[in-house]
């Protein structure tokens, strides 16, 4: 991770709505190629620090810096990064296909390709026989790749999950982790990755950024993070948390020992 | 700094309705003098007026309203046939104006009414019971959509939860269904007794001598051109609209939205099928007698003594400028269904899809209307516009009903705007697409059924009102509504029924459109 370039730098970011503060002098950074994730309980101001960094919420204070140029004024579309949200937002009206091809067709540089990169995409997250259906005759997991083509497709070099995988039952979660890993890989791509769930989050993360009350607690990889919890919250909320499920599997696979053996 | 352009279409509205509604109103309130208040309030039928207009709405809202709650249970707790059937012709009195209800009730049961003398009464029901039950027909319909739609979405699984624990039927329904319909059930309440009581048309054909507020506000206005007196009245018409419309906004604020997890599916019970079965149908039968008598009167030469048939009334309708009028009729109510839910559309889509105070004020100010009688908001814009260039052209009139009759049309497009996913906009600028393609190439794709139910409904309101309209409207203006008054009082009773079954006829031929329409769109959907 050391070798790698800075890809973001976010510097005192303050964001206030109405009379409440929500986030106070955060400061962090993201490697080129990294993933990372923010784990935190809701309300903890995670979600906030993404619509910051996309451009959908501008900061009271701080800025965002991305490859060496402040971005923290760059609308949205102009900052090269995509979003993937927990609801999908897909085009209920329009083919699968249509989803993802919307956006190309307007960018007149990539209008003539728009259809043959939007069929490469779904090839990507295994689609393409799906290219014709409305995205509500599609799975949840389905809809999510359908949403994470659409943002592939304009070929960010940073994009950004809420949560992706709220909605989704345990098994395709299992199956989309794998797959959103071996993109990573494929494209280099740089992901910021927002959970509330511990498992997840170390599953996945190069780094894992532990937030709570708008305050980040820690950043370190999640071998860092388990040896070296930085303070209370973090024993409790991450280490013990995650113990606790650990502790319940091993208990499990005990079990499944002993009925091996007694069945031997 | 990224900069909400929508602030200026919001701006652009807000400026839109402060000239078409809030400064009309400022100016009725502005003519007010001491002299026309004790005019009005010292005037010897005030008071009676008062007290007939209370007792006349009071129990008419009491009797539509039971007979709605009576008849949507029927519908929603049954298993009986033709369910669908019933809901269509029990609706059907919406798609007439108020005035043809007291006419419709004039022929059947006035002095010499058909049934009157069927039934061999004395006496017609012209005064209190006439007004009464003319406001029942023409606010029961509203009453049992409302409260049809409310118990159709009603969730089964407290009762499911009830039934295992043993609980009776009885104590079900006062522990479940009761505090589950009182919330509606006030608005209900007040919606109809606003409409009747703010309603001039049922008591003007059968009222007799029984006076109510809107009819004395009507003769100032129609008959003496005292509009310093009008507007007193339309102050205290004003009054009772206000005050359900905030009642019904501190309720709204306070409930919180439930989703149906289970519809309720009713128990195998002939008896009780049978029961509701034969109380839709008699109902049904009050709902047809008055549309037939309209049928009978405009087909045969002169009820009942020439039973020949004829086209000799509908001649003469036409002769009478009837087609005029129904033309005049027929371009306002298409102008008012197109730009009336444009704007609505538009003002919808940033009060639900983009933030901010000026948002939630355009929200308010949106359904506001909703607390205007047709009567005050067409003499706030006799006295606003008057001796402009609007006035007494067929624009004032489109402009008039796309504002009285914004609020509902608004709410329905602001509902089904606020169940699309909320992150489209986001995407949206993520992925470099403007919120003007969203909203044309997305939103408007997703919303094609609302926005046809939103033009049904302001199209079928325009050509049946005779409120905002009524002062309104000169001899080259005047919509076909108008002309049942007018027919009646030239004793032509035939046209006057003819011209009541014109009307029914374009807007059953609209909503069976929309019917179509819908349901080809709904096929589109699910391909």
């Amino acid at each position: 991770m050391e070798n790698q370039n800075t890809k973001i730098v976010v510097n005192g970011l303050k964001v206030v709505l109405g009379k409440k503060t929500i986030l106070e002098n955060i400061h962090f950074d993201v490697k080129d190629g990294e993933f990372l994730s923010i784990l935190g309980p809701s309300g903890c101001g995670k979600t906030t620090i993404l619509r910051c960094l996309i451009g959908l919420l501008n900061p009271t204070g701080g800025t965002i810096v991305k490859d060496g140029t402040d971005i923290t004024k760059l609308g949205p579309s102009k900052r090269g990064m995509g979003i993937v949200f927990q609801n999908y937002a897909l085009f209920e009206n329009m083919s699968v296909l249509k989803n993802v091809e919307y956006a190309l067709r307007l960018d007149k540089s990539r209008k003539a390709e728009s259809r043959k990169i939007a069929m490469e995409m779904l090839q990507v997250v295994g689609l393409a026989d799906h290219a014709k259906k409305r995205p509500s005759r599609l799975s949840g997991g389905q809809q999510q790749r359908v949403a994470i083509a659409r943002t592939l497709a304009l070929n960010p070099d940073v994009i950004l999950f809420d949560e992706p995988m709220s909605a989704l039952d345990v098994d395709t979660r299992m199956i989309l982790r794998q797959e959103l890993k071996d993109l990573q890989k494929k494209f280099g791509t740089t992901m910021i990755y927002i959970t509330h769930d511990q498992e997840e989050a170390f599953a996945m993360s190069d780094r894992i950024m532990v937030m709570d009350n708008g305050v980040i607690h820690q950043i370190d990889t999640p071998e860092n993070i388990i040896k070296n919890p930085a303070d209370d919250y973090v024993r409790r909320f991450v280490v013990h948390n995650l113990q606790l499920k650990i502790d319940s599997l091993s208990r499990f696979s005990t079990a499944n020992a002993k009925g091996d053996d007694s069945a031997q | 700094m990224i900069r909400d352009k929508s602030n200026y279409v919001k701006i652009l509205l807000s400026v839109f309705f402060v000239v078409c509604v809030i400064l009309p109103l400022i100016r009725m309130f502005a003519n007010i003098d001491a002299a026309s208040y004790h005019a009005v309030v010292d005037h010897p039928l005030f008071g009676t007026a008062v007290g007939n207009s209370l007792k006349a709405a009071s129990l008419a809202t009491l009797i539509s309203v039971g007979l709605a709650l009576m008849l949507s249970f029927c519908l929603a707790r049954s298993n009986m046939r033709l369910k669908n059937m019933f809901k269509v012709v029990l609706t059907l009195p919406m798609l007439i104006p108020s005035i043809s209800h007291g006419w419709g009730l004039t022929l059947l049961l006035g002095n010499n009414g058909i049934l009157t003398k069927w039934l061999g009464l004395s006496e017609g029901i012209h005064g209190l019971t006439g007004i009464v039950m003319g406001s029942v027909m023409y606010s029961f319909p509203i009453a049992f959509l409302m409260l049809a739609d409310v118990m159709g979405y009603e969730d089964a699984s407290p009762y499911e939860a009830a039934d295992v624990l043993g609980i009776g039927k009885v104590r079900q329904f006062t522990g479940i269904t009761l505090p589950y319909l009182s919330k509606p059930l006030i608005s209900v309440v007040f919606s109809v007794f606003t409409m009747v009581i703010t309603d001039y048309g049922v008591p003007m054909m059968i009222g007799g001598n029984y006076r109510t507020l809107p009819i004395m506000m009507y003769e100032e206005i129609i008959g003496m051109g005292e509009f310093g007196k009008g507007s007193i009245y339309g102050i205290i018409l004003l009054m009772p609209a206000v005050a359900a419309f905030i009642i019904d906004l501190l309720k709204k604020e306070q409930s919180r939205s439930n989703f149906v997890n289970k519809a309720i599916k009713p128990r195998k019970n002939v008896v009780r099928d049978m029961v509701c079965y034969l109380l839709c149908a008699l109902m049904c039968l009050v709902v047809i007698f008055p549309i037939a008598a309209f049928v009978l009167l405009t087909v045969v030469k002169r009820y009942p003594l020439d039973m020949t048939l004829t086209l000799d009334h509908i001649e003469k309708t036409f002769n009478m400028d009837g087609g005029t009028f129904l033309v005049n009729s027929l371009i306002v109510s298409f102008a008012v269904a197109v730009i009336g839910t444009a704007v609505a559309y538009l003002c919808a889509y940033c009060t639900a899809r983009t933030h901010g105070p000026l948002s939630r004020a355009l929200h308010l100010v949106s359904i506001t209307s909703m607390a205007i009688p047709g009567l005050v908001l067409g003499l706030s814009y006799v006295l606003f516009f008057k001796g402009s260039f609007l006035y007494g052209t067929l624009a004032i009139l489109i402009l008039v009903n796309s504002m009285h009759f914004f609020a509902s049309p608004y709410l329905m497009i602001y509902n089904s705007f606020n169940i699309i996913n909320k992150n489209l906009e986001d995407v949206g600028a993520t992925l470099n697409i403007s919120r003007p393609r969203i909203l044309l190439n997305v939103l408007v794709p997703q919303t094609k059924d609302t926005l046809v139910e939103m033009m049904s409904y302001f199209f079928v309101n325009s050509m049946m009102t005779i409120s905002a309209v009524s002062f309104l409207a000169n001899r080259n203006t005047r919509q076909l509504s108008l002309m049942i008054r007018q027919f009646e009082g030239g004793r032509l009773m035939e046209c006057a029924a003819f011209v009541s079954l014109m009307i029914l006829c374009v807007n059953l031929l609209v909503k069976t459109t929309v019917y179509i329409l819908k349901k080809v769109l709904k096929k589109n959907k699910a391909r």
